[in-house]
């Protein structure tokens, strides 16, 4: 009998052994599966990042590169400048209007792109299905040319010997060119254009599976035209709009190529900005700091934007 | 309450146009559980979604309490539609479907929920007003759907084939709860289906619709015992439909000869009909079987087979013209004896081709 008892508790343990032995290797093979991901993340991810940090907290070498002598020059450059005679500290607003007016331009593009994106997502996922792909197929294709080249052409149409100036005068429209490259509006539209396909995508990709009926019972239960979309169209589709919006929003806080071609860099832009300091502006830590200050204001912006939304959610259950 | 008149619905242009429906005129009754019932293709949904306003008439007028509202677009029309899929709206709860359309009408809060309260009530999902619809099953959908179709309280509540998507057993149970709700609100409901059953057991009155018109409309009783076309006896089940000749009309009656038989008088819907072949309906359970030598019997035939259903027995008889019958009788004749059959007269019904 004690025999059995023994005999029962060791075949519990060897079973027990085996179980952990069992899982033990369950977790290894999970971590090893991980193991490509993870060393992608870390060696093009947070390796970059770490290198950008440690480099906005050490001083500028005198031909670019950094001299290795910790400092905070960089972050308290961003908002104050130093006089040359006695040193003090003096606030300076040209960093933080080139950050404003980049946002302002990013918002606007932003806009622009949700404002043409939403009707051509929509109009798309009411395709019937096999016509779909054409028009998917329609919108990506500019990507098969370089962004440069793209922005290049873009030059072209609105400079004033281009292609629409040319057009609106053999038109009699006007008698004069009117300046549009190197303003504003020109990287506006060339961001816009950019970026378009960003918004389109996640937009499309929500409206899919839309079940147009519900059009239908929206209208027949007394909601007009402007009412459906704004209670059923716009909630249903509301993941791909901020997804959309993000899409478009951060990659053109940070864009160069075109603010550098359409705007003539008269006006500097973030991206424009950093990109200087790591070439002729030689000060690699206020370039990097320049980033890093540009990703926790995106950082924050997002956090608010996503508790915004899940208190929405909550509200509306 | 709902009169259509000549309604015309083409859709495409020119010569690739499809008609939907010709010339199709309809009245429904007020608190009447009126059906439309045909099988797919023959207009009754495109009837339907004219009456809801999701289509504009090519021609003809829809009124309804005497107001022509053909051309108004749904949201100003006092009538509301269960959809066949239901068409829930999948990021509201259960009561915010429900009070959709008040709180599109403007309606305030307070009534609001309290009519949501009741319409909960009423089709028994009292416990579900906060859950999303996609944590729902097929058949609470349904009652969903119902109600938040009825909350409005509208003048018509169309409904597009609701009991398709659901299995038999839950089918059987709305098509009682449908009658039940119809009962209480009095509001009137357009059903359409292709179910003859369902439409023979809930409806008031049927409308049978082939190829974009109205065949017949009448009671079930109506059209179960008096088709008036060969397409609403064939449709309306398991009806025989034998070759005969017409002979004339007297009265109200026609006077009928079946091959090899005396002339009888038999029901005719009109006196339209030219003398000649013509096709007549006779139902199973009015036929009783005789001897093949009984003077009274007006068609001769041979037993094929006979099946045992409980309350009796289906017995497969071939007319010597080479049709195939089908009679219900208490004791069957055994198989490939010549038998006569003798239909009730006062059932015959003479049909329009």
């Amino acid at each position: 009998m004690g025999q059995g008892v023994e005999h029962t508790l060791s075949a519990a343990e060897s079973l027990r052994q085996a179980a952990a032995a069992r899982s033990s290797a369950q977790r290894r093979r999970r971590l090893f599966l991980l193991l490509p991901a993870v060393t992608i993340i870390g060696i093009f991810g947070l390796a970059p990042l770490s290198i950008a940090l440690l480099y906005s907290f050490l001083e500028p070498g005198t031909y670019g590169g950094v001299e290795w002598v910790f400092s905070t020059d960089a972050y308290v450059q961003f908002l104050f400048e130093r006089d040359i005679f006695d040193d003090s500290l003096i606030f300076n607003s040209a960093y933080l209007q080139i950050f404003a007016r980049s946002f302002g331009l990013a918002l606007f593009t932003m806009c622009g792109t949700l404002l043409l994106g939403f009707p051509v997502a929509y109009f798309i996922a009411a395709r019937p299905p096999e016509q779909r792909n054409f028009w998917l197929f329609a919108i990506t294709l500019p990507f098969w040319t370089n962004l440069l080249i793209r922005t290049y052409s873009m030059l072209l149409i609105v400079r004033d010997e281009g292609f629409l100036n040319l057009t609106l005068m053999k038109l009699g429209v006007i008698s004069e060119p009117i300046e549009m490259l190197y303003t504003d509006g020109a990287v506006l539209v060339g961001l816009v254009y950019s970026f378009l396909p960003f918004m389109i995508l996640p937009i499309y990709a929500s409206l899919e599976k839309f079940d147009f009926s519900l059009l239908e019972a929206g209208h027949d239960l007394y909601a007009s035209r402007a009412q459906v979309f704004r209670h059923i169209v716009i909630p249903i589709s509301r993941p791909g709009i901020v997804g959309g919006c993000a899409l478009v929003l951060i990659p053109s806080l940070g864009a160069y190529i075109t603010p550098e071609l359409l705007g003539g860099g008269k006006k500097l832009m973030i991206g424009n900005l950093i990109a200087m300091q790591f070439g002729s502006g030689r000060n690699w830590p206020f370039g990097s700091a320049a980033a890093l200050i540009l990703m926790a204001l995106v950082l924050v912006a997002m956090m608010i934007s996503l508790r915004a939304g899940a208190e929405k959610e909550s509200r509306h259950g | 309450m709902i009169d259509a008149r000549d309604v015309t619905k083409r859709f495409g242009e020119g010569a690739s146009a499809v008609t939907a429906l010709e010339r199709v005129s309809l009245h429904v009754p007020e608190g009447s559980f009126f059906t439309l019932l045909g099988p797919s293709g023959c207009g009754k949904t495109t009837l339907l979604r004219l009456i809801a306003g999701f289509e504009l008439p090519s021609e003809g007028e829809i009124a309804l309490d005497g107001e022509v509202i053909g051309h108004l677009p749904p949201n100003k029309r006092p009538v509301n539609t269960v959809f066949q899929n239901y068409a829930l709206f999948p990021h509201m709860s259960v009561a915010r479907n429900i009070g959709f359309g008040l709180e599109m009408l403007n309606r305030p809060k307070a009534e609001i929920s309290a009519t949501v309260e009741e319409m909960l009530d009423l089709v028994q999902l009292g416990a579900f007003a906060a859950r999303r619809v996609d944590q729902l099953s097929g058949g609470q959908q349904q009652r969903v759907a119902l109600a938040r179709a009825l909350a409005p309280r509208p003048k018509v509540l169309l409904l597009d084939e609701p009991l398709s998507a659901l299995d038999l057993k839950l089918r059987k149970g709305m098509q009682g709860e449908l009658k039940r709700l119809q009962a209480e609100t009095g509001i009137t409901f357009v059903f359409v289906t292709h179910d003859q059953g369902e439409a023979l057991a809930m409806s008031d009155q049927i409308a049978v619709m082939s190829a974009g018109a109205i065949q017949q409309v009448g009671t079930p009783e109506e059209i179960y015992t008096t088709p008036q076309s060969r397409f609403v006896a064939d449709f309306i089940g398991d009806t025989n439909i034998v070759p005969a000749e017409l002979l004339g009309y007297e009265g109200d009656k026609a006077r009928i000869r079946f091959a090899g038989g005396q002339a009888v008088l038999a029901n005719a819907a009109s006196a339209t009909l030219a003398p000649g072949a013509v096709h007549v309906a006779i139902r199973p359970e009015t036929i009783t079987v005789c001897d093949a030598a009984d003077e009274a019997a007006l068609l001769h035939g041979t037993v094929l087979d006979s099946s045992y259903f409980g309350a009796g027995s289906q017995m497969r008889i071939r007319l010597r013209g080479g049709t195939e019958v089908q009679a219900q009788v208490a004791q069957p004749s055994p198989t490939g004896c010549e038998v006569g059959l003798i239909p009730d007269t006062s059932m015959l019904q003479v049909l329009v081709d």
